[in-house]
């Protein structure tokens, strides 16, 4: 394996070396998103035939877990030349030093940075540097049910934040049922856009908030929820394109993608709505996305790279990309494009594309936006007063921002790293070392290290000296800047562990994971045993049907798995729902109701896991001797002395590992939560390990976020100690 | 009489649960065949009533979908055959073979299964980097190819099987490898069969791991390769259903294999001979 990985690097070095010696064939490597990913490649087509002997490498890259792969790809070494990046994470890679500042290309450029939409070129520039150019934008605006608004006598939706509201209650009042706006709670985009429109800026003037705009926005927008305009629950399972079908949210605030998801999967809702702009308060502001294009600092061709850029982001190509893709062109002189300029349900992006506002350019924006989701929900529910909430989020993105400039020397860090890895690995020698007086063969225990080394070889290496690793870094402050640079590493002794006492959703999370599993492990082992009894059983025929239907669950994709949980939990026609209403029973928001929530992710696991250990079991009772059966049965007993005198006991060994294990399983839940509620309502779902997540790879606190999965081991650890004596316990009394 | 009652409620019982089982699968394999504007809507119906092959032509011309299923199980085969290898071997001597401190180990084996994953994905990654591993068959597969929790399981399983078996097997002179090959693999075929599928079907839907690791994208498995056909905000679900399709048939197929091994009484058959 190894030596062809050698012969295969030496053959592309050998291409490179010659393709340069022959200054034809020169060529860079482009990474796109998703969809993206595969339609640049007509771009590159059309490129390559603009500039004979160039070649363009296109490749795709997935949305979900483009993030990791990128920084992943910064750290190994194997960034492409140039790569689409989403605009909120340019200051992250900033701070890693992976991208190429670009300001001498700009300035020698025919590109004029003042044909961009200024919105657009925010998250490209700081510090009086380039480092990418906005390659396609978009923004939000209403989309409506114009018939059901004329009902309500509107022709279009007014343009204030006054007349905004009283547009909703008439179109609330318009209708039998449902809500006039679909506006969630816990959405910092949302919340933004209306926050600026009041005058509020992020982080401007040494103050993160502005003082009366925070208030007054939260009053706004709280005024929706308490008059039942819009739903504080249930806006988050909502399938949001059936609801605006049935008119049970006949308006909600989206990008361009939009239009034609609602083409193409409501053909019959065509003519019967429209795109308007958002309301203005003191002033018009959107929200600026979209993508940019940026050069890696490790670019083997920088000026061909360039060339594509420029490429890209000419007016001509601005606009054939829309023609290619749907997105919307960054540069303002491709919207003269017929295709553009006639397009009716385009022209309000057209006029919130001037005003949009990019949050600031900060690498640590993911954590503050968590920081505003929390502390706006909390607001909307009315659990704290607005002006205690902007004090308290001020507070927090002061203490998100507070940067510890600690340096120590290389020396000293290699000094307390080897220290620490010391640390267990002496404990675990202390606890290995030989107690004298072994009467061991030694022919058997020579066989028994052949046996065990494979294994012991590979989780040595890869379980390990990684968890001696992450062990060591739970005791340092490493973050986003140091992940690609050991040297802004630093020990911060066990501030990660006295931080996790304070953490508001650690404990949070840690209260939800508890309950989960003290539900969770039970009802799920209960479940898998008896199913593989039931799969035991002799008079059971079609048995290879029925196994296949258990482990279904288990191999089927989460995505596909989402999907139906979420519409079987859907409070408008899920079946869950249906049956309740059938009783005589109200509706209930399974999965924003901040005391179902969790419980429905508990069923939902349940569901999905349960496969696994009725497959364990069902081998288990495979090896039950049927003689043992037969003995009982001359003495005429019953089914349940069956199963507690012999089924029960034969499985001791089983039914202890798949404790152990599910404990541990469903301690680490994680999952569900991700997928279905992102933790929420108010945190009612987050669990230790998806807060973990969240800080490990999303806002990149490595540090803190390994300081947590000790916190957790050593929970599960007192679990599985206790498990452990019970078992021995019972082995000593049978 | 009565039994015929209890033999029919049973299979009531029997049929409903494969009913809640089976019916996302069901609703994945019908939504793959379905046109954009029957997806959603309030009342779904089970069974496509304009039937159309749109998202699988689509799925097929956006992937090229040999090289990535030839990926896939590349990965999937040699995790599978390394891990029943390796974790059955370290099983055996955990269970049947006296050493000084074997329970100390294995405890300790316990306890780092009780370290959340997540947090060894970077400092394994940086490993792999070091040992000039990235972007190699070898990086993906090689760390996927021991897990305590398999050692854990088969070891459980094969401390049932009776220890008279293997002190007749050494009286006869069989070597420690040819009493684990030729006996106790045998006797331990429905729970290695549920190791095979295990690790079949982890390596099959992995997602992360395969993608940090393999740099081009010829070199993608095939979840990930359909994830990256994917828009961020337009989701084209009769795609993603055929997609999601393609990938579980080989899985079912594998699954459907294995159980084959789950008979009945092979080492109840061992202990009477």
């Amino acid at each position: 394996m190894k030596a062809f990985g050698m012969a295969f690097r030496v053959a592309t070095l050998i291409l490179c070396f010659s393709a340069a010696g022959a200054q034809a064939g020169e060529r860079i490597t482009v990474w796109a998103m998703g969809a993206e990913g595969k339609l640049i490649r007509q771009a590159a087509d059309l490129f390559e035939s603009r500039n004979p002997g160039v070649r363009v490498i296109t490749q795709s890259i997935p949305w979900t877990g483009a993030h990791e792969k990128l920084v992943t790809a910064v750290i190994g070494d194997m960034a492409p030349d140039i790569s689409q990046m989403g605009t909120t994470w340019m200051p992250e890679f900033k701070a890693m030093g992976a991208i190429e500042p670009l300001t001498g290309l700009v300035k020698g450029s025919t590109i004029k940075p003042g044909d961009f939409f200024p919105g657009a070129l925010e998250s490209n520039f700081s510090g009086g540097e380039w480092y990418g150019i906005p390659w396609y934008v978009d923004t939000r605006v209403l989309f409506y049910r114009s018939d059901l608004a004329k009902k309500a006598g509107y022709d279009a939706p007014p343009e204030d934040w006054e007349g905004f509201y009283r547009f909703s209650k008439a179109l609330l009042a318009a209708k039998e049922s449902g809500y006039s706006l679909s506006l969630p709670t816990n959405d910092w985009q949302i919340f933004l856009m209306f926050y600026w429109q009041s005058g509020g800026e992020l982080l401007q003037g040494g103050e993160p908030l502005t003082p009366g705009s925070f208030e007054r926005t939260v009053a706004y927008l709280k005024r929706f929820f308490d008059e039942k305009l819009s739903p504080l629950e249930g806006g988050r399972e909502m399938d949001l394109l059936t609801a605006f079908e049935s008119g049970h949210f006949p308006a909600f605030i989206s990008g361009p993608w939009m239009i034609s998801q609602l083409e193409t999967s409501k053909p019959g809702l065509n003519g019967r709505w429209a795109t308007a702009r958002l309301p203005g308060g003191e002033r018009r502001a959107s929200f600026m996305g979209g993508c940019n294009l940026v050069m890696f600092r490790n670019s083997g061709n920088k000026p061909l790279a360039w060339k594509f850029m420029e490429f890209l982001s000419t007016p001509e190509m601005q606009a054939r990309w829309y023609e290619i893709s749907g997105d919307l062109p960054a540069n303002r002189k491709a919207w003269n494009a017929a295709s553009l300029a006639g397009n009716k349900k385009l022209s309000p992006f057209r006029k919130e594309l001037e005003t949009a506002k990019a949050p600031p350019q900060i690498p640590e924006w993911e954590s503050v936006a968590a920081a505003i989701d929390d502390a706006v929900e909390e607001a909307l529910y009315g659990k704290t007063e607005p002006s205690a909430a902007r004090e308290k989020l001020s507070a927090d993105i002061a203490g998100i921002l507070k940067k510890s400039e600690r340096t120590q020397s290389a020396a000293f860090k290699i000094a307390v790293s080897i220290l620490l890895c010391l640390l267990p690995v002496t404990a675990v020698f202390l606890y290995l070392r030989k107690k004298g007086g072994d009467a061991e063969k030694k022919r058997v225990q020579y066989a028994a290290f052949l046996f065990i080394m494979p294994a012991m070889a590979v989780l040595t290496v890869f379980l390990f000296i990684p968890i001696l690793g992450s062990f060591t870094a739970s005791m340092t402050n490493w973050n986003m800047y140091g992940i690609n640079d050991f040297g802004k590493v630093a020990f911060i002794g066990l501030e990660n562990y006295s931080a996790l006492f304070s953490d508001r959703i650690f404990l949070a999370g840690l209260r939800n994971t508890l309950v989960f599993a003290f539900i969770g492990v039970p009802l799920g082992i209960f479940v898998s045993l008896s199913l593989a009894i039931a799969l035991n059983a002799q008079i059971l025929r079609f048995k290879a049907f029925f196994r296949v239907s258990y482990f279904i669950p288990v191999i089927t994709t989460m995505v596909a798995v989402a999907i139906i949980w979420r519409w079987l939990y859907n409070p408008e026609f899920g079946i869950f729902n249906m049956l309740l209403s059938s009783l005589g029973l109200p509706a209930q928001n399974w999965l924003s109701n901040k005391w179902l929530a969790l419980p429905s992710l508990i069923v939902m696991a349940v569901w999905k896991g349960f496969g696994y250990n009725t497959m364990i079991f069902l081998a288990a009772l495979q090896s039950i001797p049927e003689s043992l059966y037969e003995s009982i049965d001359i003495d005429g007993a019953s089914w349940s002395q069956k199963f507690w005198y012999i089924t029960l006991p034969m499985l001791r060994n089983t039914f202890f590992f798949i404790t152990v294990t599910t404990t541990i399983g469903y301690l680490q839940f994680f999952a569900e939560p991700y997928i279905m509620t992102g933790g929420g309502p108010m945190n009612a779902t987050m669990s230790v390990v998806l807060h973990m997540y969240r800080h490990g790879f999303k806002f990149y606190n490595l540090g803190y976020a390994s300081a947590m999965a000790y916190a957790l081991f050593a929970v599960v650890f007192v679990f599985t100690f206790l498990q452990f004596r019970v078992q021995k316990r019972k082995e000593e009394a049978a | 009489m009565k039994k015929q009652l209890s033999k029919t409620a049973f299979y009531a019982f029997m049929l409903i649960s494969v009913a809640i089982t089976l019916f996302p699968f069901i609703w994945m394999i019908s939504t793959s065949f379905k046109p954009p504007d029957e997806i959603f809507t309030k009342h779904p119906s089970l069974f496509p009533s304009r039937f159309t092959l749109d998202g699988y032509r689509q799925l097929f011309a956006a992937v090229s979908m040999w090289t990535h299923l030839f990926n896939s199980v590349i990965y999937a085969v040699f995790v599978t055959i390394l891990s029943v290898l390796f974790n059955s071997m370290a099983a055996y001597a955990f269970a049947k073979l006296r050493f000084p401190g074997r329970e100390k180990l294995f405890a300790l084996l316990l306890v780092t299964m009780m370290v959340p994953g997540q947090v060894t994905m970077l400092p394994v990654f940086l490993i792999l980097k070091s040992m000039g591993l990235l972007n190699t068959y070898a990086g993906l597969i090689i760390p996927g190819s021991a897990a305590v929790f398999a050692i854990f399981m088969i070891r459980q399983f094969m401390a049932e099987i009776p220890e008279e078996i293997l002190e007749a097997a050494r009286i006869d002179g069989l070597s420690e490898f040819s009493i684990f090959w030729r006996i106790i693999l045998p006797l331990c075929r429905p729970i290695i069969a549920t190791l095979a599928v295990f690790s079949f079907i982890g390596a099959w839907n992995d997602f992360l791991w395969p993608l940090i690791i393999m740099l081009r994208e010829d070199k993608y498995t095939l979840p990930v390769a359909l994830a990256s056909a994917n828009g961020q905000y337009n989701t084209d679900w009769a795609f993603l259903m055929a997609g999601a399709v393609v990938v579980v048939i080989p899985a079912v197929l594998i699954f459907l294999l294995a159980q084959k091994h789950y008979i009945k009484g092979i080492a109840a058959g061992a202990v009477k001979g």
